[in-house]
């Protein structure tokens, strides 16, 4: 479940204990310097809020699909938890006509919480298959939607079944004296929320999530379903929202509709990006620099311009100073950080990764390994396959064949379908004919994370890394994919085939912060990670120059004979072509017109003909 | 029967308002990838320019075409000062700004006039109403339904028949493609705005008319309607958002009269759910526009 125990195990629960610690020590000390019941106010929603904005930081920062849902949760689990929390006696003078003798009920608020839980987590899981199926995906229109709706289906009921939520006006309502006395339940909340959001982010199903928030795509292309991390991500999120909005309305002794709306939306959303919503320290550095801006603004607009004992009444600034300033620094803040600076103050750095590169032992390059086998009966056909582009024929009765362990190459000008073959190959394009199999198993349009777990793995013509993730990450994700679905031959460790790719001095940069060629290379060792039997590279060597494509083929090579896979590559560049490949196919206009060893398709007249030019001898 | 055609007007002059707004949003998607969550906010600062005026002892003859030109105005400063500086960001970003839009409207109407419903009288004749056969019509209905119909066909005019029109369909349609081809990106979006900020105009004169009140949270319902129903429809498509926002109408009306007791409060909420369904099962909605990726 984690690749490495000491990075992200235990530094992650030291980072977590040491965020809590410094969140609740600079909270504790300011209500002790201001005392007050105010200020101890303050702090315990400051504490509260934290967990709730971590919760959303498990959703939105690791799978990067919008929600504006989440506070909807909350509603739910708010009113779950005051339905049955609120002693009957109280209960009696707002919803004594309540269904299913909901007015009678009584249990311990920490059951009461577990039940909002349940409940919650049991709409989530709805929801999460309606997300899944929307497609969602990072930046997903219709997610937002649904999110959206459910916000608003939850006010609106809150709002309109008054005989169980009390309505507009009354609400639901604690009795005197029965409300939240101590901060220890949400210590142990938060603590748990922040250890909880950092082992997600760092376990496997978080590293897969964040691929897919970087490239969903290309995450598939990786055997990556990001719709079960997404679901897992949802899931534990809401826990953690459901916890901390029982809390609030515990703390707080009632709950009313516009407790769970769009004001606490924007609140803890723009405590997310503010802070960083790629990363569970930025948002506790969001909590606590919005809890402190806010507060700021509501004296400056309510104690008469005076703020800690600096007077302002000369200033001619009346017009700002006054009650509704803190919505308006929200909003300016929400607005400010998405114009200038979108990933917020710290982007995704984690106070434990800093820690751990702090701590770390020093890494020696391991050696390449030795070339593993291949099994040449593991055979990559794709037999008559056509494809059709609403009127254009794109791909017309195609065949091909691959042994394992065979480098092959695909050949053709512009336009041939080169592309088009590998993407029906890995389950990108759907055919309208023929079949794709590998080893005998049929792969015919099997969605193309299944396709790359049985094998067929792909490098992107367009370069597709994730982008915010580090080399290693990247490597590390396609060895975890490996891990669980891999045909159970040993592979090479991520740090071999980093070295043989030539990026080990490069393990820690961001993929993004590389150049185009080991980029190159670093897509090459990410799809090698997944132990194919054949590597399907698109263009590996575009844009390079001619030393670097003799370098590549030399990679190429290694990196394919150390997992033991067989090669379809395609490529202009016919010195590459020639160079590496045991058999050519040609394709011209969607068919394949030539197939043979290099020497043979150089000296066919047909090839000739479609890459220069020169008519075909009848 | 009878019910049914008495819904169905109703509905449709409700859901033209919608389709209005729902368009508005569209068109600003098509251009940008923009979902404007701040779309409402053109008729909170209407409403209050309107609240204000109507002190001022004018007349709704002359506020409703000055709430038009309002909303354009808005529209445009929006464009300019916030989304002009987010043009190509994730959507993620442009979702965030304009819900950050929408909350600093209302946020500097609380600051600056305060959260209470500001209230202005309503048209004489918003109420009356005439018998066809055993159908009671609105007055008002009919004005809707039939300004909307001018509206969209001036719409259609100016999409199909003017360099602009050629401009912003073919912005929709690939952007960086029309940028090439020589469109000043720059006018198209502003044009965008405009358009879309005018088509709020007109449906916000209704929505005043009707809800005879502003208040610094107005936005949040025309808000909500219009993003839903250009969802509804596919996003992206012009004449699916028109469709979107008749249908919204239409089935708001048709619930709340067939929903029995307690339950008919709940419509509002019975529609966002049925929505969220539609997009379990429908994710492009209606229309759907492609947006294949190619790898």
């Amino acid at each position: 479940m984690f690749p490495d125990l000491r990075r992200d195990v235990a530094m992650p629960i030291v980072g977590s204990l040491a965020l809590f610690g410094m969140l609740v020590g600079s909270g504790l000390l300011f209500a002790a310097l201001q005392g007050g019941r105010a200020s101890g106010n303050l702090v315990t929603a400051m504490f509260i809020d934290a967990i709730m904005v971590v919760g959303l930081q498990i959703y939105i920062g690791n799978t990067g699909v919008f929600s504006f849902g989440h506070i909807g949760f909350g509603a739910i689990a708010g009113y779950a938890f005051a339905l049955f929390a609120i002693d009957p006696v109280d209960k009696a003078t707002r919803i004594a006509g309540a269904p299913w003798g909901l007015a009678d009920v009584s249990v311990s608020p920490f059951v009461a919480t577990l039940i909002a839980l349940v409940i919650t987590l049991a709409v989530a899981a709805v929801i999460g298959l309606g997300l899944a199926r929307s497609g969602a995906e990072s930046g997903a229109v219709a997610a937002t939607v649904i999110t959206l709706a459910l916000l608003f289906v939850t006010h609106e009921v809150a709002r309109s079944w008054v005989s169980v939520t009390g309505g507009e006006r009354a609400g639901l309502t604690f009795g005197i004296g029965k409300i939240l006395d101590s901060r220890w339940p949400i210590y142990v909340a938060l603590l748990g929320s922040i250890i909880v959001a950092r082992l997600f982010a760092q376990s496997r199903a978080g590293r897969l999530a964040k691929a897919a928030r970087e490239d969903n795509l290309a995450a598939r292309a990786m055997g990556v379903n990001p719709i079960s991390q997404q679901t897992i991500a949802l899931l534990l999120s809401v826990a953690v929202v459901a916890v901390g909005s029982s809390l609030r309305v515990y703390d707080i002794g009632s709950v009313l509709p516009g407790l769970f709306f769009f004001d606490y939306t924007l609140l803890t959303l723009v405590m997310l990006v503010v802070g960083g919503r790629n990363s569970v320290t930025g948002a506790v550095l969001g909590v606590a620099v919005i809890t402190t801006v806010r507060e700021v603004a509501r004296r400056l607009g309510s104690d008469g311009y005076e703020f800690f004992g600096i007077g302002l009444e000369a200033a001619p600034l009346g017009w700002v100073f006054r009650e509704g300033l803190p919505r308006v620094v929200l909003g300016l803040a929400m607005l400010g950080f998405m114009i200038w600076r979108s990933d917020g103050l710290i982007s995704d750095w984690e106070l434990d990764g800093w820690l751990w590169r702090k701590i770390r032992p020093p890494e020696a390059a391991p050696e390449v390994p030795a070339a593993i086998a291949s099994d040449p009966e593991a055979k990559l056909v794709a037999d008559g396959i056509v494809v059709d582009f609403g009127g254009f024929r794109a791909m017309d009765n195609a065949s091909m064949v691959a042994s394992g362990g065979e480098i092959v190459g695909l050949i053709g000008p512009n336009g041939a379908g080169k592309t088009t073959l590998v993407n029906v190959i890995t389950g990108m394009v759907e055919p309208s004919g023929g079949s794709v199999s590998l080893a005998g198993k049929d792969l015919t349009a099997a969605p193309s994370y299944k396709i790359a777990r049985s094998g067929l793995v792909r490098t992107f013509q367009n370069l597709r890394l994730f982008s915010l993730l580090t080399v290693r990450e990247n490597v590390e994700t396609s060895a975890l994919v490996a891990q669980q679905h891999g045909s159970g031959k040993k592979l090479p460790t991520v740090d071999e085939l980093i070295v043989a790719a030539g990026l080990w001095e490069h393990r820690h940069r961001r993929a993004s912060e590389l150049d185009y060629g080991n980029s190159r290379r670093l897509e090459l060792a990410r799809a090698a990670a997944l132990g194919p039997t054949f590597l399907l590279l698109d263009e590996p060597t575009s844009g390079m120059s001619d030393s670097e494509s003799l370098d590549m083929i030399e990679q190429v090579r290694t990196m394919a004979s150390m997992v033991g896979a067989g090669i379809l590559v395609i490529d202009h560049d016919l010195n590459f072509i020639t160079g590496i490949c045991h058999r050519i196919y040609c394709l011209d206009q969607g068919a394949v017109i030539a197939d043979g060893s290099p020497s043979e398709i150089q000296a066919d007249p047909q090839v000739q003909a479609a890459y220069l030019g020169i008519s075909a001898p009848a | 029967m009878t019910e049914l055609v008495q819904n169905l007007i109703d509905g449709l002059g409700r859901g033209s308002i919608y389709a209005l707004l729902a368009l508005g949003v569209a068109v600003v998607f098509g251009v940008m990838h923009l979902l404007n969550f701040a779309h409402g906010e053109l008729i909170t600062v209407s409403g209050y320019v309107a609240y204000a005026l109507f002190n001022q002892g004018w007349s709704w003859f002359l506020v409703a075409p000055l709430i038009v030109v309002v909303a354009i105005i808005t529209s445009l400063v929006i464009e300019r000062l916030a989304f002009s500086l987010v043009r190509g960001a994730s959507d993620f970003t442009l979702v965030l700004t304009s819900f950050g839009i929408h909350f600093l409207v209302s946020a500097i109407f609380i600051m600056s006039v305060g959260a209470r419903v500001k209230t202005f009288s309503e048209p004489g004749w918003i109420a009356n109403t005439f018998a066809v056969g055993p159908i009671n019509v609105e007055v008002f209905d009919v004005v809707v339904i039939g300004v909307t119909i001018v509206t969209l066909l001036a719409t259609v005019v100016i999409l199909q028949k003017t360099m602009f029109g050629l401009a912003l369909r073919a912005a929709a349609a690939d952007f960086d493609t029309a940028r090439l081809m020589g469109i000043d990106s720059n006018k198209v979006i502003r044009g965008a705005f405009a358009l879309s900020g005018a088509l709020a105009g007109i449906a916000g004169v209704f929505w005043l008319m009707r809800a005879g009140n502003t208040a610094p949270s107005s936005g949040i319902s025309p808000m909500i309607k219009a993003v839903l129903a250009a969802l509804i429809g596919g996003l992206g498509s012009l004449k699916g958002a028109v469709i979107g926002g008749l249908a919204l109408g239409v089935a708001e009306v048709v619930l709340r009269s067939q929903l029995p007791g307690e339950a008919a409060a709940l419509t509002e909420a019975v529609v966002f759910a049925m929505i969220a369904l539609l997009f379990i099962f429908r994710p492009q909605g209606i229309i759907s526009v492609s947006h294949a990726e190619r790898v």
